[in-house]
């Protein structure tokens, strides 16, 4: 497989679950960033509620935005 | 390599897309990864994409890329709240082939009105974990038989999707059933790992409209209230007027709804 850098991923828990299929996710180092699930995720019907650990992806352009990319076994 | 340029304005360079695996995409916008799509087959063999970017235009480019290798039929998964995917996928010609709602049951019986709800003459409901797994595996058998007979597998909810050929049950120890002395009526499969789920409710076609299935909720639903838990969540299938009426008469509130799309 062809390898390309990758855009951030940091660790993280959901604090707030909104609408619009949206969710707060605070990240480790305490900030918060507004997060979707990834399409990877939904297609596997994978839930995310309130208190889950999750992996977020970052944009390169915009730190405030965030894509659940994996959830933790809790 | 497959690659494809075009002006996205996420950078003076074009971005590209590229098939890096099989049923795999990126979108590269200097080397970088702007955007990604997969395509997988479910065990029903049907092929499902996903596609994740930052902007529109990504997603178009990824889109048209896949769409061009890929065989129809595709099918994708959306949160109906998502508008701005689900605008996505339309823009690629998808449109919404089924919509499951997902609803919020209320445990407890005072709310429910399934207190003192029992099975009818002749029937005996076994607790999760007590049941026979030989007669476990019949009913679940018999029913997706039925199932696969009538609607297919394919209408009901994500939950209780085909399992591979061969495949039965996973783990029988979830599964509390409705039991007549010489074999299992019906079952309710309730999961409990980050909150309470009703995963499925079926009960045998010739022994429906008996309240079999009603007696199995108000045990299921009992024990977890029994256990701490104030509710439980369950997927329903939009037409499915019977289980709505169900679970609607019990006090269960749709929270939120998934759109299943095909192009």
């Amino acid at each position: 497989m062809t390898k390309h850098k990758n855009v951030i991923e940091v660790e993280g828990k959901v604090v707030e679950c909104l609408r619009s299929a949206m969710f707060t996710v605070e990240l480790e180092n305490g900030h918060q960033v507004l997060a979707h699930i990834s399409g990877k995720i939904r297609k596997h019907y994978i839930k995310i509620y309130l208190g889950d650990r999750v992996l977020v992806e970052l944009p390169p352009y915009d730190l405030t935005r965030g894509r659940i990319v994996f959830r933790y076994r809790n | 390599m497959n690659t494809k340029p075009f002006p996205s304005g996420l950078s003076e360079n074009a971005v590209l897309t590229t098939r890096v695996a099989a049923g795999q995409w990126h979108a590269l916008d200097d080397d970088l990864v702007v955007g990604r799509g997969h395509a997988e087959h479910r065990p029903d063999g049907r092929l499902f994409v996903s596609i994740d970017a930052w902007h529109d235009a990504t997603f178009d480019r990824l889109s048209e890329a896949m769409l061009a290798e890929l065989p129809a039929p595709l099918y994708t998964v959306v949160d109906e709240a998502d508008i701005e995917l689900a605008a996505g996928w339309r823009r690629a010609g998808f449109t919404v082939r089924r919509r499951e709602w997902e609803y919020v049951v209320p445990t407890d019986p005072g709310v429910t009105g399934l207190d003192g709800v029992l099975p009818p003459s002749g029937v005996t409901i076994v607790p999760a974990g007590q049941a026979d797994e030989s007669l476990l595996r019949a009913v679940y058998r018999a029913i997706r038989d039925e199932v696969e007979a009538s609607v297919g597998w394919q209408s009901m909810p994500a939950e209780v999707v085909l399992l591979h050929e061969g495949d039965t049950i996973v783990d029988p120890s979830k599964y509390a059933v409705a039991a007549a002395p010489d074999r299992y009526l019906g079952l309710i499969r309730v999961v409990s790992a980050a909150r309470p789920r009703i995963g499925l409710l079926a009960v045998r076609s010739g022994e429906q409209r008996r309240g079999i299935a009603r007696a199995l909720l108000a045990h299921a639903l009992g024990t977890l209230h029994r256990a701490g838990s104030a509710a439980a969540w369950a997927e329903i299938q939009e037409p499915d007027r019977a289980a709505s009426a169900l679970f609607e008469g019990m006090g269960a509130r749709p929270m939120s709804s998934n759109l299943e799309l095909v192009r």
